[in-house]
């Protein structure tokens, strides 16, 4: 057996400052916690200002005046701790976090035993690279040590960083340097071991077993058999959470979006290293702002604001998301502010990960251009970025439609065109009947495949319209005033040189159109498609006239 | 003396001829021929990359390089929407959609139909349209540009909004060098009157059914005087282009007249 002990010194000031605002760096302010008026911990900052452990409130606040103090809180640091395990999910099934209370309290460390897992990783050395690698995203300052036994990995983690004892015979050299104060027994004794000189391990193991047992307990000879190899120490490894929410709670009120956007980048690293452990990709994900009953300007605003993000594909990339909640974090407005922040991951979806291509074009370039529509979609709203799509009808203006390109279907197979996404209809097209759409919607979910062959034979599309129609269609029509029974075009009159072309359609619908369809010159050369009803007086007099419908672009 | 015979003479025609030092060497390159971007006045620049061919032999004659420059922005100066833009573009869209890339316009002036594009051969599957009119602020200009500096997009069009501050265009230009591909901005024809950051200017007039006219305002070489006319794929038929050719003197095509019999009136008789 093999443990890797993984020791957090700083989890507490890391776990605060976490919740400070952007900019608030553990090692610039000086940062410390305070439990029941007494400081508990202090970074290097506040302690090279005098700040230490064990001073009271106010002898702090002389030292150091711009201190900024925060209260120690253990829920925060085991929510922050859960990371560092999830990530070490990825290399071994068999994690262990030593809970808080026990005896033996071997706090901020999580315990992993890879000895099945070496072979795999290609080594000792390359899985200690690769779980630091996995682990720097999180910012967290770890000590790293390995033994045959998980308690003496996690005292040689706590005293020294990088130690590795291969058998338990340097195990217990190495153990015998170890302070007696990293001992949970050794602490309640301390006082008593120190009067007697014994302040290393390797003092209390030059005495008699029995005279230790009756001084001290035997909690004390219990932790020295398990941490030497002598005594069996079986543990519960944990288990992965199936669903993903992790809650933040800010140091500072959050009045405006950009400034939830610092917490919301640490919950999402936290996702990410969540969806690694599983080797899952993200699909949709929720982030609510909770906000504070005191300070809602109104009693019926909402408790709290939901953000949901819905990716168009899978994904596990914590840029793309942090600038996808960026985008959509600077177009909400808070209704109060807030002071809790949740995210949850809705839908994740199991999926290999995608292979290093050796001339990687199609499938990154597929994925950047995903990446490129969904930030497109995000900030100008996804109804902005449209797809068009020909219609079966006449009417010019029915003929096509422009619908959102909401959804992304999966990368196809290299080889084809590059997949555009397969839309969702958000503005229902107003002559398309069901039958059609069903259709529609197939017909575009299947991506085009087309061989790297095929793909250069040039062929002319077969002609779709008898007539020519404009590539510029007029959302609305423009009346054009007439000289002489001939429309004019900013004074100059038309000259029709093609038509007509009758269009009748829509007689199922109250917009009928009975239309005759002329190709006019303007004079400065440049064609347009002009109509007129086909029987100008029997319709109303707002529909008498011509009326301009495209150019040709 | 028989210079022949001289000893001198003899001497001269067994060695081999006497040669200068400098004419060794072998001749200079010209300087233009050094590197791309080097050009001299007179001759028309070449481009670091390939340039997309056109689709039009008389226009690529005129292009530096041969054809619509990848990187940089193209500036088309047109004096309304419809003089037969797209058609001068179609060729280079439809080779970009066949070789795979996605092309992209933004802010179209008018709603584009469907069924005209793929008559022109302009697939619309492939074909992205990004609308930012009914949104205020410069959300147009941040779309084009983050799609240029993504790389991934294989053509983008722009209509941008009349008067822009040079400043925008500048950025723009620097965004267009991640883009590998044609960046077309499509401005109004006042917009000639203020320089551009954009290495190559075209303004557009329509001349007739089917002509276009193209000068070159600015490019990397001489300046072209006279305006190119370029024949566009034809949308008339042969019978109507005749017709339109005609001129305007007579009328030849009119539309029928109405009477409306139960009021008792006569429409105007048309002129």
């Amino acid at each position: 057996m093999l443990w890797i002990a993984l020791h957090l010194p700083l989890l507490s000031l890391e776990a605060f400052a976490a919740t400070l605002a952007a900019g608030d760096v553990v090692g610039e302010r000086p940062l410390a916690l305070m439990d029941a008026q007494r400081i508990v911990a202090a970074n290097a900052a506040a302690g090279s200002l005098g700040v230490k452990p064990g001073l009271k409130r106010a002898t702090a606040l002389a030292l150091a005046p711009q201190l900024v103090l925060g209260r120690a809180d253990r829920e925060r640091d085991g929510r922050a701790l859960e990371p560092v395990a999830h990530a070490a999910l990825a290399f071994t099934p068999t994690v262990v976090v030593p809970p808080a209370e026990a005896a033996d309290a071997a706090p901020h460390t999580v315990l992993l035993e890879v000895a099945g897992s070496l072979r795999c990783f290609g080594g000792r050395t390359k899985l200690l690279e690769r779980l630091e690698a996995a682990l720097a995203p999180l910012g967290h300052r770890v000590q790293v040590a390995l033994a045959p036994t998980a308690h003496g990995a996690a005292l040689l983690a706590r005293a020294q960083a990088r130690t590795h004892c291969p058998d338990l015979a340097t195990l217990a050299v190495a153990l015998d340097a170890v302070p007696v104060w990293l001992l949970g027994p050794g602490r309640e004794h301390w006082d008593a071991l120190q009067g007697m000189g014994l302040r290393t391990i390797g003092d209390l193991r030059s005495l008699p077993r029995a005279g230790l047992a009756r001084r001290f307990g035997d909690a004390l000879l219990n932790e020295l058999d398990r941490a030497f190899g002598l005594e069996p120490d079986p543990r519960v490894p944990i288990a992965l959470p199936p669903a993903f929410e992790s809650r933040l709670e800010l140091f500072a009120r959050a009045d405006r979006a950009e400034q939830v956007l610092h917490g919301a980048g640490v919950l999402v690293d936290r996702l990410v290293v969540w969806l690694g452990a599983q080797h899952a990709f993200l699909r949709r994900c929720t982030l609510e702002m909770r906000h504070e009953v005191r300070w809602r300007a109104r009693s019926d605003a909402p408790r709290a604001t939901r953000l949901e993000l819905a990716l168009a594909a899978p994904t596990r990339d914590r840029a793309h998301l942090v600038a996808l909640l960026r985008e959509r974090l600077d177009r909400l407005a808070l209704p109060a502010p807030t002071l809790d922040l949740v995210l949850r991951a809705d839908d994740v979806v199991q999926r290999a990960a995608p292979n290093a291509e050796l001339f990687g074009a199609t499938r990154g370039a597929h994925e950047g251009l995903v990446q490129l529509i969904e930030r497109l979609q995000a900030r100008l709203g996804a109804e902005h970025v449209q797809r068009l799509e020909p219609l079966d009808d006449h009417r010019p203006e029915h003929a096509s439609c422009a619908l959102s390109a909401a959804e992304a279907d999966e990368a196809p197979a290299s080889g084809t065109l590059v997949g555009l996404p397969a839309r969702k209809a958000v503005r229902k097209a107003r002559a398309m009947p069901p039958r059609r759409s069903k259709k529609a919607a197939a017909a575009a979910a299947a991506p085009a495949a087309v061989d790297p062959q095929k793909r250069r034979a040039p062929e002319p599309p077969p002609r779709c319209t008898p007539t020519p129609r404009p590539v510029w269609i007029l959302p609305q029509p423009q009346r054009l005033s007439e000289r002489q029974d001939r429309p004019l075009l900013e004074g100059e009159p038309l000259h029709l040189v093609s038509g007509p072309e009758r269009i009748e359609a829509g007689w199922w619908e109250t917009a009928l159109a009975e239309r005759d369809y002329f190709i006019a010159q303007a004079a400065d050369g440049a064609l347009v498609w002009i109509y007129r009803a086909r029987l100008p007086l029997s319709v109303a007099a707002d529909q008498q006239g011509w009326f301009m419908q495209g150019r040709f672009g | 003396m028989d210079t022949l015979s001289s000893p001198a003479a003899r001497a001269a025609r067994l060695l081999p001829p006497f040669r200068s030092p400098s004419s060794r060497r072998p001749p200079r390159p010209a300087p233009e021929a050094l590197h791309p971007t080097l050009w001299l006045g007179h001759q028309l620049g070449r481009l670091r990359e390939q340039a997309l061919p056109s689709g039009y032999a008389a226009l690529d004659r005129e292009l530096p390089g041969g054809g619509w420059p990848r990187r940089a922005l193209s500036e088309l100066l047109l004096p309304h929407a419809g003089v037969g833009e797209l058609r001068l573009l179609t060729p280079v869209l439809v080779a970009l959609q066949r070789a795979g890339r996605l092309v992209m316009l933004f802010d179209p002036p008018a709603a584009l139909s469907a069924w005209a594009l793929r008559d022109l051969g302009i697939a619309v599957e492939h074909l992205l349209v990004v609308d930012t009119r009914s949104r205020s602020g410069l959300d147009g200009l941040w779309a084009f540009e983050q799609a240029l500096k993504s790389g991934q997009v294989g053509g983008a069009l722009a209509w941008l909004a009349p008067r822009l501050p040079h400043e925008r265009l500048r950025r723009l230009q620097l965004a267009a060098q991640h883009h590998d591909g044609p960046a077309f901005v499509l401005r109004e024809r006042a917009a000639s009157e203020r320089p551009t950051a954009a290495p190559l200017r075209l303004a557009f007039r329509p001349r007739g059914a089917d002509v276009l006219e193209v000068r070159v305002l600015k490019r990397r070489g001489p300046p072209l005087e006279r305006g190119l006319l370029i024949q566009l794929p034809a949308v008339l038929s042969a019978s109507a282009r005749a017709r339109a050719l005609a001129g305007r003197r007579e009328p030849a095509l009119q539309a029928a007249t109405f009477v409306d019999l139960r009021a008792g009136t006569e429409a105007p008789v048309p002129a």
